[in-house]
């Protein structure tokens, strides 16, 4: 057993693990919450839109290109919640025609003078190279999380099952909605460096969707849902380390096994 | 559903033993085999093909001194390199960290700070000093000045002349077998360099475009003049407009010669012998090969080959 923790010796790996372990709570939480709400289309708009914001913050010579794609994706959110909740009927539509318009654009801004390449770690993530200081932005938002969800995440549920219903109950429903686009544009943009614009989406959905095949009511959603992400986010690690691949794609790996696991039980159980 | 959380357990031990059986089966070896590195032997990481050959030539057969390749032989340029696991083992046990220099390793140099007992050789200070050092962070290779200088048979003389002095001072003890190294495989350069001057000779002033910024410097050291040039490199998306000003140029100046790299220029060019009388020559950017100390030279003794067939037959014409 002992080699299998061998890898603790070296301090990137420590960090990588201590991010593993802010990020995964942080995504099993906002899973379940885009999950019920079925915004699985939207958070992953909200990753494609990362490439524009740097890209506009280039064009701008903002200094710091996350500061550009932070602020980018608040308004990017905020813009397609405003949108989906006018047109009720086609939202898949308009996200997708805003998500592919935001990529194109991004697209073709960075590769103006063929200099993609200098962005395109972006497209797969690398959770080895963190640093401290990156890793404090992910604590403190996994606590602003963890606050919102202890004191929204009941009200959030009753508007994504009936948002009329909510309103006259005197939830304030568009603000609660506004918060949480912005929380999710925030949680995503914060994690894209190391996890990838390709694979951030299936992070946050995947523990949130196989914890639903399973649990039968609110508690069981999320505490499934945590557990799955946190477990996929550890084993992937460890097994990237020793299989010398990429970790994102290790632990979307395990988590998709966890899918496919519960979605077999739950169907033969469940009749 | 009643048993859903014996089933989530089961589950979940089963992934972790699964995943326990395949490193082992699988990963644990070459982890360990790393770490089998004696205290007392020096182990040389180079950041990527070109640097590994000379320091290979170098130190590759001195006792008691390991060379390893940061990036495995087939990744190529480093623009889009990441580091896996394993390079940041290999990095956190290094003693001394071999790199190109002029831009090409930036993305390296943060992840290196975090090793204060790392020596970091840089091999390109010399020639890159000469231009200012505001090149030399962010500017990747493809902006700003060239770094394939290993592509230019004199500059790799200067990089290999920098190793064996930066070696030497990092590891004394071996000093004598790395200044004996250095001075063998320079005379076995510039062997090769006299016999190119020689074979290229016919070549000054002939007009050439290149596909890839790396062949600049066969213009430069053999007096060839560049027409027009597209850097057709990994991930590059190239213009309709750029495509045409460079037929343009190729028909107005009646350029014959054209370099490109195979991997990436092979499309394009076909491209260009197609619409134009321009010729097609694919060389190697010697990114890219066998874990042998000779490969620098063969490949570029092949370039060499190459463009002297190219400057013959546009004569011939």
């Amino acid at each position: 057993m002992s080699d299998i923790f061998s890898w603790l010796r070296f301090d990137f790996m420590k960090l990588a693990f201590a991010a593993v372990l802010l990020i995964t709570p942080l995504f099993g939480l906002m899973g379940t919450m885009i999950v019920s709400r079925k915004m699985a289309f939207f958070s992953d708009a909200l990753g494609h839109s990362a490439l524009t914001g740097i890209a506009v913050g280039v064009v701008f010579g903002v200094g710091d290109t996350n500061l550009s794609m932070v602020v980018f994706a608040v308004l990017f959110a905020l813009l397609l919640n405003k949108i989906s909740s006018k047109n009720a009927e086609s939202v898949d539509t308009v996200i997708s025609v805003f998500s592919s318009f935001s990529i194109a654009l991004g697209l073709a801004i960075l590769s103006r003078g063929g200099n993609f390449s200098k962005y395109s770690s972006l497209l797969v993530g690398d959770i080895l190279s963190i640093t401290p200081k990156e890793l404090l932005y992910l604590g403190i938002l996994l606590i602003v999380t963890l606050g919102f969800w202890c004191v929204c995440s009941n009200d959030l549920q009753a508007v994504s099952i009936h948002r009329a219903l909510a309103k006259s109950k005197g939830i304030p429903v568009s603000l609660m909605e506004y918060l949480f686009a912005v929380l999710s544009a925030l949680v995503v943009m914060l994690s894209i460096k190391w996890i990838g614009i390709l694979i951030i989406n299936a992070l946050l959905i995947l523990p949130a969707a196989a914890s639903r095949n399973l649990s039968e009511n609110l508690r069981e959603y999320h505490f499934f849902a945590l557990v799955f992400s946190v477990f996929s986010g550890v084993l992937g690690l460890i097994i990237s380390y020793f299989a010398n691949v990429a970790t994102g794609p290790a632990i979307v790996i395990i988590a998709a096994i966890i899918y496919f696991a519960t979605y077999l039980y739950g169907r033969c159980a469940g009749t | 559903m009643k048993h859903k959380y014996l089933f989530v357990v089961v589950l979940l031990l089963g992934l972790s033993l699964a995943g326990v059986g395949f490193v082992k089966s699988f990963g644990v070896g070459t982890a360990d085999g790393m770490g089998q590195k004696g205290a007392e032997q020096l182990l040389i990481v180079t950041s990527f093909y070109p640097v590994y050959i000379a320091c290979l030539n170098i130190a590759g057969d001195c006792p008691g001194v390991a060379v390893e390749n940061l990036s495995e032989p087939q990744t190529g340029c480093l623009h889009d390199y990441q580091l896996t696991p394993e390079d940041m083992m290999k990095l956190s046990k290094a003693d001394v960290f071999v790199v190109n220099g002029g831009g090409m390793e930036a993305f390296l140099t943060d992840t290196a700070k975090e090793y204060p007992d790392l020596t970091i050789l840089n091999a390109g200070e010399a020639i890159f000093s000469e231009d200012d050092e505001a090149n030399s962070q962010e500017h990747s290779h493809t902006h700003g000045e060239n770094a394939h200088v290993w592509m230019s048979i004199p500059h790799y003389m200067e990089q290999v002349v920098s190793i064996g002095q930066g070696l030497a001072e990092a590891d004394p003890a071996h000093r004598e077998h790395y200044q004996a190294k250095t001075a063998e495989y320079l005379e076995k350069i510039e062997q090769l360099h006299q016999d190119a001057k020689n074979r290229l000779a016919d070549a000054q002033g002939k007009k050439i475009v290149l596909f890839h910024e790396a062949f600049a410097f066969f213009a430069e050291d053999y007096g060839m003049e560049i027409a027009g040039e597209l850097d057709l490199d990994e991930e590059r998306q190239i213009s309709a407009q750029e495509t045409a000003r460079l037929l343009e140029v190729i028909q107005e100046e009646e350029v014959g010669i054209l370099l490109a790299e195979s991997m990436y220029g092979k499309d394009m060019g076909d491209t260009i012998e197609k619409e134009t009388d321009c010729k097609v020559y694919y060389l190697d950017t010697l990114v890219r090969g066998e874990e042998d100390a000779e490969s620098w030279m063969k490949g570029m003794e092949e370039n060499i080959r190459i463009l002297e067939k190219a400057i013959s037959s546009e004569e011939a014409l």
